[in-house]
C-alpha cells in the first residue's frame, strides 16, 4: 500500500535563493538539494529563515533571487497554485487546515488538481489508514480537532495532493512529545516508502531522526551543512539546537 | 391578528428580496474579506436590464432575467478583474474601488434609462389569493419560491461541490488553498460573478414591487446591507434569516408608522445590532493570510 505518488521521482535542486522583505534580508542565497528518496532537513533558531526559504521555495512569498530545478523543470516561474501539479506537498507552519470544513473535505480538497473520482477515494482510505484518528473525526470541522489531529490532518492532506516531495514547516510545533513521536512514526514510514522530505524544524533531535542530510540556518544563512549523523555530533550543533 | 399576519406576510416577500441582495454581499465578503459597495448598484443595473428586455424586447419574465443576471455576472467579472491587482497590496483601496464602480454603475443607468424612471407591470395577472381571510398576492409567492430555490442553490453548490468547497477553502485560509493548487484569484471571480448574479436577480424581482431608477440601489443596498449585518456579516443563512427580518419590520413599521417608517426600521436594527454586533450568526470567517 502507498500513500504517495514516489515512483517517478527527480532531485530538487535550489540555487541561491533569496528573500527581502521591503529592505530587510530574511534569506540570502540558500542552496540545497533533495536527491529521490532522500531527507533533508533545515534547522535553525526562530527567526533564522527556515519558512520564509519554505515558502519562497513554494512561490507563497516573492523570491528577490535563485533558481529551483526539479529533474529537468525549471520550476522558478511557476505559481505557488502550480507546485502541486509538479509533485510537492506543502505542509505549512501552523497546520492551517479550513477550519470550518469537514475533515473529509480538508483532504478531498487536497486532491483539487484531480477529478474526485475512485482513485481519488482509495487514497483517501490510505491515508484514513496512516491516521486512524482522521477517520473517526471524518464528518468533525478541522477548527474543533486538538493541535496534534490538525497536524495529521495537515500532512494527511499534503499527501492527498500525491507529491513526490513532501515539505513539511515545523510539523512539531506546540505539540506534547508523544504527539511528536506520533509524527516522527509516520514521517519515517513515508521515508521508507521512498517519498522525499524536506523538513524544517526548531526541534533538532525530530530533524536528525528523520534525515539524513541537514542545514542549519543562521541569519538568513547556511551556517553548517552535512549528513545528519555527523551534524548531530558537532559539539557546536549539539549545544545550541540539542542543549547537549 | 388578521391585522399582523397580513403585515407579515406583505413583509415576507420584500424580506426574500432584501436576503438575495444580503447572500450576494455576504458571499463576497466571506470568500474576499472583501464588502463590495458597488452590489446595489449592480442590482439597481439587474433591475434595469431585466425590465428593459421585459418591457422593450417583450421577452418572456423569466427570459428576461436570465440575460439580466448573465449581464450582471459578466459585470461583475469585470470589476473583480480591474480590482484584483489591489487585493495583495492595498485592500482599503479595493473596497474605495468598489465605490467608485458603483458610481460609474450609476453613472452609466442614468446615461442608458435616463432619469425618470419606470414602472414595471407584474408578470402575473391572477387575482390574489385569500388564504384565511389574508391576501395574497400571486407574485409575491413567485418572489419567495424563486428567492428559495436560489438559496438551496447556493448551498447546494457550496457544500456540496468541489468548486464551492475550494471556494470555502479561499474563505478560511488563502495559503494552504494555494498550496492545494486553487486558483485564489478564479474562486474570488466566481464568487463575485455570482454575487452579481444573485443582486440582478434581486434587482429583476423587485422591479414590478418597486419604482425602478437610479437610485434604486440605494434603497436596496441600505436594507440588504442591513440584512447581512443582521443575520452576522459573512453567514448565508445569517443573510436569509436578516433578509426576512428586516423585510417584515419594514412592512410592520410602514403599516403602524407612515413617514416614519424607515427610522422605526433602522432604530430596530441599530437597537439588534448593539445587542448582538456580530449578528444573528455571527462568526469571522475570513482569514487573510
Amino acid at each position: 500500500m502507498k500513500v504517495t505518488g514516489a515512483d517517478t521521482v527527480q532531485p530538487l535542486a535550489v540555487e541561491g535563493l533569496s528573500v527581502h522583505y521591503g529592505g530587510v534580508c530574511a534569506v540570502s542565497s540558500i542552496g540545497f538539494t533533495v536527491e529521490p528518496g532522500q531527507s533533508v532537513g533545515i534547522i535553525g533558531a526562530n527567526g533564522a529563515g527556515k519558512t520564509s526559504t519554505l515558502k519562497a521555495l513554494m512561490g507563497l512569498v516573492p523570491r528577490s533571487g535563485g533558481r529551483i530545478r526539479l529533474g529537468d523543470h525549471d520550476l522558478t516561474r511557476v505559481k505557488a497554485r502550480d507546485m502541486v501539479r509538479h509533485g510537492i506537498g506543502y505542509v505549512p507552519e501552523g497546520r492551517h487546515v479550513f477550519p470550518g470544513l469537514s475533515v473529509e473535505k480538508n483532504l478531498l480538497l487536497g486532491a483539487y488538481s484531480r477529478a474526485w473520482d475512485k482513485e481519488t477515494h482509495r487514497q483517501l482510505d490510505e491515508v484514513y489508514a496512516l491516521f486512524p484518528v482522521l477517520k473517526e473525526m471524518r464528518e468533525r470541522l478541522a477548527g474543533a480537532l486538538s493541535g496534534g489531529q490538525q497536524q495529521m490532518l495537515a500532512i494527511g492532506r499534503a499527501l492527498m495532493t500525491r507529491p513526490r516531495l513532501l515539505v513539511l514547516d515545523e510539523p512539531s510545533m506546540g505539540l506534547s512529545p508523544k504527539l511528536v513521536g506520533n509524527i516522527l512514526d509516520v514521517l519515517l514510514k513515508l521515508r521508507e516508502e521512498g517519498l522525499s522530505l524536506l523538513l524544517v524544524e526548531q526541534n533538532a533531535k525530530l530533524t536528525f531522526g528523520v534525515t539524513s542530510h541537514c542545514i542549519v540556518m543562521e541569519n538568513g544563512e547556511v551556517a553548517m551543512s552535512g549528513t545528519s549523523a555527523a551534524l548531530s555530533h558537532d559539539p557546536r550543533v549539539r549545544e545550541v539546537y540539542l542543549g547537549l | 391578528m388578521q391585522d399582523t399576519l397580513q403585515t407579515l406576510v406583505g413583509g415576507l416577500s420584500l424580506g426574500a428580496v432584501y436576503a438575495l441582495v444580503a447572500m450576494g454581499f455576504s458571499l463576497v465578503y466571506r470568500t474576499m474579506g472583501l464588502v463590495n459597495f458597488a452590489h446595489a448598484d449592480i442590482a439597481m443595473i439587474g433591475a434595469y436590464t431585466a425590465s428593459t428586455f421585459y418591457l422593450t424586447s417583450e421577452l418572456p419574465f423569466a427570459v428576461a432575467m436570465v440575460v439580466a443576471i448573465v449581464i450582471t455576472g459578466a459585470i461583475g467579472l469585470v470589476i473583480e478583474r480591474v480590482l484584483r491587482p489591489l487585493e495583495n497590496k492595498d485592500f482599503d483601496l479595493m473596497l474605495i474601488g468598489t465605490i467608485g464602480f458603483g458610481i460609474v454603475l450609476q453613472a452609466l443607468a442614468v446615461i442608458i434609462w435616463g432619469t425618470t424612471g419606470r414602472a414595471v407591470p407584474s408578470p402575473l395577472h391572477s387575482a390574489p389569493l385569500d388564504v384565511l381571510g389574508i391576501r395574497v398576492r400571486t407574485y409575491d409567492l413567485l418572489v419567495m419560491a424563486v428567492a428559495a430555490l436560489a438559496v438551496v442553490g447556493l448551498a447546494f453548490f457550496l457544500s456540496r461541490t468541489k468548486r464551492g468547497a475550494a471556494m470555502q477553502a479561499v474563505a478560511m485560509d488563502h495559503e494552504a488553498a494555494t498550496a492545494v493548487g486553487i486558483d485564489v484569484g478564479r474562486s474570488n471571480a466566481l464568487a463575485f460573478a455570482i454575487g452579481a448574479g444573485l443582486a440582478a436577480l434581486a434587482g429583476g424581482l423587485v422591479g414590478p414591487m418597486l419604482y425602478v431608477d437610479a437610485s434604486l440601489g440605494g434603497a436596496l443596498g441600505i436594507k440588504g446591507f442591513a440584512a447581512a449585518m443582521l443575520g452576522g456579516f459573512g453567514s448565508i443563512h445569517g443573510a436569509v434569516v436578516g433578509g426576512i427580518a428586516i423585510g417584515v419590520l419594514d412592512s410592520y413599521a410602514a403599516g403602524h408608522f407612515q413617514g416614519y417608517s424607515v427610522l422605526v426600521t433602522f432604530l430596530v436594527f441599530t437597537a439588534a445590532i448593539m445587542i448582538r454586533p456580530t449578528g444573528i450568526f455571527g462568526e469571522r470567517t475570513v482569514s487573510r493570510a
